[in-house]
């Protein structure tokens, strides 16, 4: 990989030869080897070598912003010359700025060299293990990556940060085939930055096998009720990104529709969630370190035992709105766990789903969700009785958040996010 | 545009594998304004060159950020190393798909820039009209954006060319709030294929349909939610394209049938009724350019309409050249990639339901109770067609007549069940082009679809 620093160290002469006096920008270099596994076998192997710039350029109260690929110095000129002209075409808006100087630092994170022959006998190892461990399982695709980078992020108040990492990453499709009869794919990923573990026994990934293996007969429900839902933590993280983007995000506080408007320091969820964004949690392989607006970036709690502590605004819509930045624009989401074990969660339930999916329209300004059970399964009388199919599930973000009434003392680390179980009443269950 | 570089390079293709290489440039401008205030204004373009190799029936693939010769050596030599760095690995072994013929496609238009400034301008224009006349909204958006992409290949065992997929959208979205305070919204898109020039040169040309979606939201503002159950409805245009796509399409591209979908036991078979008939067309439909018009793909292969279903009987799946090898069928172009460091992955190109003999009318009058279901915000289906799309316009039908509208819902199935229960179908087709399909990587997709009377399970409270 070449010098980022050189690349900086140009980028800033010619903003510097474009009487440029404010800006930010990022400069990255990229490696990708992933190996590509489709029904059960090595089909593909690709190598990508990337660069990134992106840059955003400030004339007076203008602002516009490119990216590029092309980091030679005539494509780094064009860059400008394009940052140049996009700035000049915007309208004047006195919020739109950049960070205060963050000083500089070094980041190093994961491990910065692969071995992808261990990498491929580890695969081989876990297609191995899923044929003798779970036979009716068929693992349709598997991306096994390591992706290797080196970026430098400069701002004209000071900022300087570089960061180097790699990590190896694995996305993974499965389902399970009997006869003629097939289930829905499920999905799972992990981050690892060792290959010491195999690679089945790191994230959820036996959790999946089993479910997928165990919806082989899915049965379908007659008529519809009220019940309790347990939130697999991989489904939790979605109902919770789909939560902030409701409620708590630029557009919705700039727009002036979330319900939660003025509810900060105000309980909006039950007591026993805490909802954080913390890229600097040991469990997250390579968590965020400069926001997109310069900050260095911080662990920010957004909920608190059920109280709204801020709403999730960047730079821009914090001076729109008045109300404080918040130094994070990853998603590296931390939920504390609970107290309750998962089989005690399950055990309480009178008649209700666990939900290991859900596809659903993308719900609207008022938090209505509406879609299908997914990889789930019914609970009737303390026990998970069968699969599910032609399910649905209705109800609302803000309740359901309400409504939660235990949080498992388990929970799935996959390198990206922490989430326990979470257990929630009030949610309509129809069956056809 | 590109010029070519790369020509030259295929002497360096081995005879022993199937090699292609590809110069690749995509370009992106968006310009977004919430409440009148500019909240993104950029531009980025991204280009490089990738080269496949197959040998054995084991793919190596490589790709580089760099538009010059010495960089289509390198992804040459990178490609192979990765072929047989797999085969290392496996035993996998397949003979080589054969060749089925060789030339040069012509390009098919060129992708023309504008500058951001005319991009700003027409989306402030359209915020000012929506400010202007529009009192009840809480907020609105105006989203432009703007992607295409330009692609010199060179195959050495089957057609080389150049070609374009330039296309460009403004979104509008519109929020409203009930008497009671619930928030509701609506959106729509405007655009298609080709520049900025060939849509938005007079924006005032959509003012007819923003007032049409208004009055939609105020409708919404009385909306109540869908009584949940099985029901018989009418499906509109969008909403039988997303059908065609999502709850049939992916079932039917081969990759996904070698996974185990539905599709796999019923090639032959029955899975709709009569009246359902499905193509993915290449480039052209009606004697006209196709939506989003694709004329070769990345392997090479000269881009031809592939049937799907003929009379409810599923007659084909979409394929790359080594599926179709194995399912004895004829690759017609579906092997697509979005940026340059992508490998081509089966993907749908005009997906379409075509149309009937029944006026919308018709349809409506013939329903005493259920939905009129218009509009859908998104779609997911998986192997086994059991879909799901999310409602955001609809209406009930009572005794043949719209009645109110409804608050976003959901609706789900199985599509070869379903699609068993269409019994009207009408004579005019919707096509819709500004989402991307997503499969390992984005795609723009078209997917059209006619009305139709059918029983479906729909959400509600």
């Amino acid at each position: 990989m070449s010098d980022m620093m050189k690349t900086a160290d140009l980028m800033d002469r010619i903003l510097a030869d474009g009487k440029i006096v404010k800006y930010s920008y990022t400069v990255s270099e990229s490696e990708k080897q992933e190996i590509n596994i489709l029904n059960g076998d090595f089909k593909l192997m690709r190598t990508v070598f990337n660069n990134v710039a992106s840059l955003k350029v400030f004339s007076g109260n203008r602002m516009g912003s490119v990216n590029g690929n092309d980091i030679t110095e005539e494509g780094l000129r064009k860059l400008a010359a394009d940052g140049i002209a996009a700035a000049e075409s915007s309208p004047e808006d006195e919020c739109y700025d950049i960070a205060p100087d963050q000083g500089r630092d070094v980041f190093r994170q994961g491990t910065e060299q692969a071995d992808l022959d261990r990498f491929a006998e580890r695969i081989r190892e876990f297609l191995d293990t899923v044929a003798k461990d779970y036979p009716t399982v068929r693992i349709t695709a598997i991306f096994a990556s390591f992706d290797k980078w080196h970026w430098v992020s400069r701002n004209t108040n000071s900022t300087e940060f570089e960061g180097f990492g790699g990590q190896y990453g694995l996305d993974i499709e499965m389902c399970a085939v009997e006869g003629d009869t097939t289930t829905g794919l499920d999905y799972t990923n992990v981050t690892v930055d060792s290959l010491e573990r195999p690679l089945i026994e790191t994230g959820s990934i036996r959790t999946h096998l089993e479910s997928v293996r165990d919806s082989i007969h899915p049965e379908t429900l007659e008529g519809k009720f009220e019940g309790t839902v347990i939130i697999t933590p991989w489904m939790a993280a979605e109902f919770i990104e789909m939560l902030i983007d409701n409620y708590a995000a630029n557009e919705v506080v700039m727009n002036g529709t979330s319900l939660w408007l003025d509810k900060v320091g105000e309980q909006v969820a039950s007591g026993l969630l805490t909802v954080g964004l913390k890229p600097y949690d040991e469990r997250i392989v390579s968590g965020e370190r400069g926001t997109s607006d310069g900050y260095r970036s911080e662990d920010v709690t957004l909920i608190d035992r059920g109280v709204l502590k801020a709403h999730l605004l960047n730079l821009y819509a914090s001076k729109k709105t008045g109300r404080p930045v918040v130094k994070n624009t990853g998603f590296d989401l931390v939920v504390d766990n609970g107290d309750t074990p998962l089989a005690d969660m399950i055990a309480s339930v009178d008649r209700g789903l666990l939900l290991g999916g859900f596809s659903g329209g993308d719900p609207g300004t008022n938090g209505e969700f509406s879609g299908v059970a997914k990889n789930s399964f019914l609970i009737e009388n303390g026990k998970v009785k069968c699969a599910v199919t032609e399910t649905m599930v209705n109800g609302n973000l803000g309740e359901l958040v309400k409504n939660i009434r235990a949080v498992s003392r388990e929970t799935c680390c996959d390198g990206n996010m922490v989430l326990p179980y979470l257990a929630a009443d009030g949610v309509i269950v129809s069956g056809k | 545009m590109l010029q070519d570089i790369i020509g030259t390079k295929t002497a360096l293709f081995s005879d022993k594998g199937q090699t292609v290489l590809r110069g690749h440039e995509n370009r992106n401008r968006r310009v977004v304004l919430l409440k009148g205030n500019m909240v993104q204004n950029s531009r980025s373009e991204g280009r490089g060159i990738s080269a496949r190799v197959n040998l054995d029936g084991l793919f190596g693939f490589a790709s580089i950020a760099e538009y010059t010769p010495d960089a289509a050596e390198k992804v040459l030599r990178a490609a192979t190393e990765n072929a047989r760095f797999l085969s290392r690995h496996t035993d996998r072994k397949m003979i080589l798909p054969p060749c089925l013929g060789t030339g040069t496609v012509p390009l098919n238009r060129d992708v023309v820039d504008t500058e951001q400034q005319r991009i700003i301008e027409a989306c402030r224009q359209m915020d000012r009209y929506i400010e202007a006349h529009y009192p009840k909204l809480t907020s609105r958006t105006i989203v432009y954006t703007e992607d295409s992409m330009d692609k010199i290949i060179y195959a050495s065992d089957a057609y080389c060319g150049h070609v374009t997929v330039p296309r460009c959208y403004i979104y509008v979205m519109l929020d409203a709030e009930s008497d009671a305070g619930v928030p509701v919204e609506l959106f729509k898109p405007f655009g298609g294929y080709g520049s900025f020039a060939d849509h938005f040169s007079n924006v005032e040309v959509y003012y007819p349909e923003l007032d049409k979606l208004y009055r939609q939201l105020m409708d919404k503002r009385e909306g109540v939610y869908a009584e949940a159950g099985y029901k018989t409805v009418v499906l509109g245009g969008n909403m039988g394209g997303m059908l065609a796509h999502e709850a049939v399409g992916h079932t039917v591209e081969a990759d996904l049938v070698d996974g185990g979908s539905v599709a796999g036991p019923n090639l032959n078979k029955r899975v709709a009724s009569d009246l359902v008939t499905m193509v993915d067309f290449a480039h052209t439909y009606n004697g006209e350019t196709a939506p989003l018009p694709v004329y070769l793909d990345d392997e090479g292969t000269r881009a031809e309409d592939a049937e799907l279903i003929r009379n409810g009987i599923l007659t084909g799946y979409m394929n790359d050249r080594e599926s179709a090898e194995r399912y004895h069928m004829v690759p017609k172009g579906n092997a697509r990639a979005w940026s340059f460091s992508d490998e081509p992955v089966i993907r749908m190109r005009n997906t379409c339901i075509l149309p009937g003999t029944s006026t919308v009318e018709e349809m409506i009058a013939s329903v005493n109770d259920g939905y009129y279901l218009i509009d859908s915000g998104n779609g997911q289906a998986d192997l086994t067609g059991e879909f799901m799309f999310g409602v955001t316009c609809g209406y009930e039908i009572k005794n043949g007549k719209l009645g109110r509208a409804l608050l976003d819902t959901t609706v789900t199935g199985v599509a070869f069940d379903m699609l068993k229960t269409v019994d009207m179908v009408s004579d005019e087709v919707e096509w819709a082009s500004s989402g991307f399909c997503g499969k390992k990587q984005p795609m723009p997709v078209g997917m059209g679809g006619p009305h139709m009377r059918c029983k479906i399970m729909i959400g509600g409270r």
